[in-house]
């Protein structure tokens, strides 16, 4: 029972990053390659902030919103200025100067240790320091970022998002600024991110850099072609899937570091397959 | 001066490396138009391939090195004609191929880190360098001979490219692909052929670079990124660009690392792309 509900956990962490992903991969068509550093920003902020500070979590996960946001803001405002694969290198690029900057801002990040001891979320005298109760806060929290992503997508703005990924030249022709459109989400996505690094180091109370490496943008971007651009379902349903199909592997009984690398073989070969076989994923409705 | 010096020659041999990463990278980008994120993964098993083999065998490096090289490049043919061929076929985007290549990358990075242990190997050992003494700053027999390789190879590839047939059907496909095909190119074979040439240039620097430094399964990102920003600094798809674009990064890496530490070589290429792709997209040679 524990283990499925430790299994639950991660699905959840894991659809809030996948499915602030997919506002901007799948929704806008921006393939981003930097979502895990998005991500790890939200979780080193928390971490940060609960072992030095001393602060509450829920205090500290809005600043990471913020702080994550605000990198991703600037970022954009470079980023933006690419298209398709100059944008992919280009977020590429910014995830590997994420990675050293983890790595290598020792006094703040304690490099290659990483972070440890981080506490479980408390409101009001009630910790959440069971394993139930926080499953019971990320489905909340993921039920609130699915919520918020429905009323994004289905809104005005989120039809010229849609139309941006069809034809950005045409978008431009009937006067919308793309450029903000297109720095808004960024800034969306990566502060739902941050929430999902939030939950993540909370929940492993442990965090080192290796976590937020490219693979994990990577698996993100795996998992929203897997469960379809453009579809939220598809999305939390592929994140079931990316998270219970590794975990076979170890009952299949492979020593640790080998099952480590054959998720990289998997999710590799998953990768291709889906580029070859099924462009458009499970629920997708449109093909990269 | 002696730093000044010392910083010079660094970053001219880095230098070279990094231009002969763009050489292969230029190859492939010119004739296929996509951006292969496995690139310098592919090459790095030239050089795991001349450890394993170095291990076994006790061989002439010039021999080895040739295996290797040439194994890393059967196997991007390999990877062509099991994934990039179907898509090019079914005339997918650029993006699809790109995030193939995230795949492909993933899964040989893994393969390798799986056989070879996550460790960092040298492919020979410290004691047979001898250094060499220069003005005031010193290299060793490697950086010589990568420093004349970064020469030697830019014109022979530009020798096959210019001069040959083959050369004209590379630079053909990758002008208008159909427009070739009408002409009487076999371009699946060109483009097959441009797979296998990327693979063996990446797999000549990365076997030096683990001559002179060592290799582990995680660099082939790094010699990626290092690749392109050449590329793009040089003028994406020009044989000279490419070696043009190698050496100024390297010598800007080197000449940053006096105020920064050599850490942030990454975050200094990054700025240069960056700087490039905003003031200058199509390079300092750009046409």
């Amino acid at each position: 029972m524990e283990y499925i509900i430790h299994i639950i956990i991660l699905s959840a962490i894991t659809a809030i990053s996948s499915v602030s992903l997919n506002l901007v991969l799948g929704f806008t068509g921006l393939l981003s390659a930097t979502h895990a550093a998005l991500y790890g920003i939200g979780a080193y902020t928390v971490a940060i902030m609960l072992t030095r500070i001393g602060v509450d979590f829920f205090l500290s996960m809005i600043v990471a919103m913020f702080i994550s946001g605000l990198v991703a803001f600037l970022v954009g405002l470079i980023l933006n200025r690419f298209r398709d694969d100059y944008y992919a290198i280009a977020t590429i690029a910014f995830q590997m100067v994420m990675a050293t900057v983890f790595l290598y801002w020792q006094s703040l990040t304690r490099g290659p240790l990483g972070i440890s001891s981080i506490a479980r979320p408390s409101i009001f005298g009630f910790s959440f320091s069971s394993n139930i109760s926080f499953l019971i806060l990320s489905i909340v929290i993921l039920g609130i970022i699915i919520f918020v992503s429905k009323r994004i997508v289905d809104s005005s703005f989120g039809r010229v998002l849609k139309s941006l990924r069809e034809d950005e030249q045409a978008v431009e022709v009937f006067g919308y600024r793309t450029y903000h459109f297109k720095l808004t989400i960024f800034t969306i996505a990566a502060m739902m991110a941050a929430c999902g690094g939030a939950l993540y180091a909370s929940y492993f109370s442990y965090i080192n850099p290796p976590s937020f490496y490219l693979f994990y943008s990577i698996v993100a971007i795996t998992t929203v072609v897997f469960g379809g651009l453009a579809s939220i379902r598809g999305s939390v349903l592929a994140s079931v899937v990316i998270v219970v199909l590794p975990e076979a592997l170890r009952f299949v009984g492979f020593p640790n570091d080998v099952a480590a690398q054959m998720r990289h073989v998997l999710f590799g070969l998953a990768l291709i397959l889906l580029m070859l076989y099924r462009p458009q994923g499970l629920l997708g409705e449109y093909k990269l | 001066m002696e730093v000044f010096v010392q910083l010079t020659l660094n970053g001219l041999i880095a230098g070279s490396l990094y231009a002969m990463l763009a050489l292969g990278f230029n190859l492939l980008y010119g004739t296929v138009k996509f951006f292969d994120v496995a690139y310098g993964t592919v090459g790095l098993v030239a050089a795991y391939t001349i450890l394993a083999f170095g291990r076994t065998y006790d061989l002439p490096i010039v021999l080895v090195g040739l295996v290797g090289v040439a194994t890393a490049g059967l196997l991007n043919y390999l990877i062509y004609i099991l994934v990039y061929k179907p898509l090019r076929t079914r005339k997918a985007s650029s993006m699809v191929m790109l995030v193939a290549s995230f795949g492909v990358f993933s899964v040989l990075q893994a393969l390798i880190a799986m056989v070879f242990s996550s460790q960092f190997f040298s492919l020979r050992n410290s004691e047979s360098v001898s250094m060499f003494k220069f003005a005031e700053g010193s290299v060793t027999d490697v950086q010589v001979i990568t420093i004349l390789f970064s020469l030697v190879v830019p014109l022979v590839l530009w020798l096959l490219l210019s001069k040959t047939k083959f050369g004209r059907a590379v630079r053909a496909v990758g002008d208008n692909e159909e427009v070739a095909n009408i002409v009487g190119i076999n371009s699946s074979k060109i483009v097959g052929w441009t797979f296998f040439l990327s693979a063996v240039l990446a797999g000549l620097a990365v076997t030096l670079v683990g001559l002179d430094r060592g290799v582990e399964p995680y660099m082939g990102l790094a010699l990626l990124l290092k690749g392109i920003v050449a590329s793009i600094v040089g003028g994406i798809g020009y044989v000279w660009g490419g070696v043009l674009g190698g050496f100024v990064l390297g010598l800007v890496e080197n000449f940053g690392s006096w105020y920064l530490p050599s850490e942030w070589k990454d975050t200094i290429a990054f700025v240069v792309l960056v700087i490039f792709l905003l003031f200058r997209p199509r390079g300092i040679l750009k046409r």
